[in-house]
């Protein structure tokens, strides 16, 4: 019990109140008027209704007006007879080295069938013997009774084609690098990425939540200016920097470009700055190098100094898929971890059977096949550079080369023009087609495909018909 | 609260502040507060308001702005798992009676502790500052704002 309360506390609490009343007679000036505006403020929020929209009455006579005058809208409104949708082009039977489109037959230089496996018996029959044998699903994700013997026979033969320890193959070729990386890199890690990567590698990096830096493309000095900025940032708080993953991620043969990386300059810095290499080798994969083990042959860059290389089985092999090659390490992590792996169902063994053959025609016929491809691949070069009027964009040994109009005359609309003229002449070629939120959307462009079956008169037929377009086209 | 089922409500934090006698509470809470301030012998009365509309404010501008999403599985399928719990509330209708009540709520605290602390200059500010952190994200404007892709995820 505390002290009784008295007559003197009473009056104590009455003049603290009091003094309260009198310092209201002082408020200063600005005061008074906030406290008047928000006094209104709270007095309008609390009346404040929100206005209902009053229904009008309509007579009887007006609602039969309305209804007698309702004319029903057309099931099928008119729509213009060029619309895209009305004119679609019938593709018929394989899509190989040619391809008939409407009943016309042209040459293709539009899909990623670099070594012509497309169409090739060996591997079709292959394939049916692996349908006679295993059916045609696979029934199932890796993990819940999906993997077949054939699974692991291809990712053996595809570790061993790079002379890693392990493989892991994934079914969707977009979802191999879009997987790989959210299950190494996490939401503090750093991924130093290249400018003009593809889309699906847009996508893994975005899935992953790590910060990005961009450097600009193919530009290795850019890159180590940030990895510069990020060392000085890192020196400031060594602790945290111990627990900050930082990966490099690059393309072999990029894409939306056609040139290479410059992987021996990479590596050097890997051990410099203390991060790891992850390399999508989609396009170069049985394309690049004397045995088409990809770019890491072209340097001579000793394989094992990149962390992982993933590509997918959808351009060169001719199969659907994609994989990923590394050391075991690093690839067994992914069996529980990447998402494209665990959650969908793995590949038809037929098309496992179809990629294990397509690999030994690689691995028995190497010195040939990829020499004439790069072989073919500089002669292309060289031709299209003397029609001299296209800018020609790509490495001389790479297949994928973007062709595009000088400057200011580039534009969809001639690029769209010279391919509907290059097929009233019955060479199929394509435009690059971008989605809009590419991170750096490159310019428009044609991409050819070179096949590695293409005769030297079929390459010099090309490039009279562009030669024709081009002079049509700056007419 | 029925969560999950067929006729249970779809999100629980939109309609929970309208129950019987939540905003009574909400008011009891403050007041607690402040008589707990009080009794800390070396705060004065009109620290001890400030200190009340400072806690409140940051407080209710944590509850309600900061954090996402809601402490139940719910079963509107993730749809309110990017917004905060003042854009949940009554699934997301503006000038309802629990957001009015909400918005008026530091503003009252505003006047009470002006008038406590006898329109000193420092506790003014200090008032005036976390009031508006408390108030200025509740207008409708910033239904679904985030400023500098903060808090955005």
């Amino acid at each position: 019990m505390g002290s009784p309360v008295n007559r003197d506390d009473i009056a104590r609490l009455a003049t603290d109140f009091y003094s309260l009343l009198e310092s209201f007679k002082q408020t200063p000036f600005y005061h008074l008027i906030f406290e008047i505006f928000l006094i209104l403020t709270v007095l309008w929020l609390v009346c404040f209704r929100k206005p209902r929209p009053i229904a009008k009455k309509l007579t009887e006579k007006e609602k039969q007006e309305l209804i007698d005058e309702w004319q029903p809208e057309p099931l099928v409104p008119p729509v213009d007879t060029n619309h895209p949708a009305l004119n679609v082009r019938v593709l018929d039977g394989i899509v190989g080295k040619t391809i008939e489109i409407d009943g016309r037959k042209s040459l293709n230089f539009a899909t990623f069938n670099f070594l012509n496996f497309v169409g090739n018996q060996r591997i079709a029959d292959k394939a049916i013997q692996a349908v006679q044998k295993y059916g045609v699903g696979s029934c199932g994700p890796r993990g819940f009774y999906g993997t077949i013997d054939i699974h692991l026979e291809l990712e053996e033969r595809l570790a061993r084609f790079f002379n890693f320890e392990e493989g892991i193959i994934y079914s969707y070729g977009f979802s191999t690098i879009a997987s790989i990386i959210p299950a190494y890199s996490k939401r503090n890690d750093i991924l130093f990425v290249d400018e003009g990567i593809h889309y699906a590698i847009q996508k893994g990096v975005e899935a992953s939540r790590s910060t990005v830096k961009w450097f600009r493309h193919n530009d290795i000095n850019d890159l180590e200016r940030l990895l510069a900025e990020q060392d000085k940032h890192d020196k400031k708080n060594p602790k945290k920097a111990s627990t900050i993953r930082r990966f490099l991620i690059i393309e072999g043969l990029y894409m939306n470009y056609g040139d290479i990386c410059p992987l021996p300059r990479m590596v050097e810095l890997k051990y410099k700055y203390k991060y790891r290499i992850f390399m999508d080798e989609s396009v170069s994969f049985g394309t690049i190098g004397q045995t088409g083990r990809g770019v890491t042959e072209y340097h001579n860059v000793d394989r094992q100094k990149i962390d992982l290389i993933s590509s997918t089985l959808e351009y060169s092999v001719g199969s659907i898929g994609g994989f990923a090659v590394g050391s075991s390490f690093v690839i067994d992590h992914q069996r529980l971890s990447a998402q494209g792996y665990c959650f969908s169902a793995s590949l038809p063994p037929l098309l496992a059977a179809a990629a294990i053959e397509a690999l030994n025609i690689m691995d028995e016929e190497n010195s040939l096949l990829f020499e004439t491809l790069m072989d073919k691949s500089k002669r292309l070069h060289k031709k299209l550079l003397d029609i001299k009027g296209y800018r020609v964009l790509g490495e001389d040994i790479s297949p994928l080369k973007h062709l595009s109009l000088a400057n200011s005359l580039n534009t969809i609309g001639r690029l769209e023009y010279i391919v509907e003229f290059a097929q009233t002449r019955d060479i199929t070629i394509t435009i690059a087609r971008y989605l809009n939120d590419e991170h750096h959307l490159p310019e428009p462009s044609i991409r050819l495909i070179l096949n590695v079956e293409m005769t030297d008169e079929e390459l010099e037929f090309l490039c009279t018909v562009l030669q024709e377009a081009l002079v049509k086209v700056t007419a | 609260m029925n969560v999950g089922i067929a006729q249970g409500e779809r999100n629980p934090n939109s309609s929970w502040l309208n129950s019987r006698g939540v905003w009574l509470t909400y008011i009891i809470l403050v007041f607690v507060l402040h008589f707990i301030l009080l009794s800390i012998p070396y705060i004065t009365t009109s620290v001890a308001w400030t200190l009340t509309t400072t806690i409140h404010n940051i407080c209710n501008y944590y509850i309600f702005h900061v954090v996402k999403g809601a402490p139940w599985e719910t079963s509107d399928q993730g749809l309110a798992r990017r917004f905060t719990f003042w854009e949940q509330i009554d699934n997301g209708i503006q000038w309802t009676g629990t957001r009015k009540f909400l918005q008026i709520v530091p503003v009252v605290l505003f006047f009470i502790a002006s008038f406590y602390t006898q329109y000193d200059k420092t506790h003014f500010i200090i008032n005036l500052a976390t009031m508006l952190l408390a108030v200025v994200p509740k207008f409708p404007i910033f239904y679904g704002v985030r400023l500098f892709d903060i808090n955005r995820y």
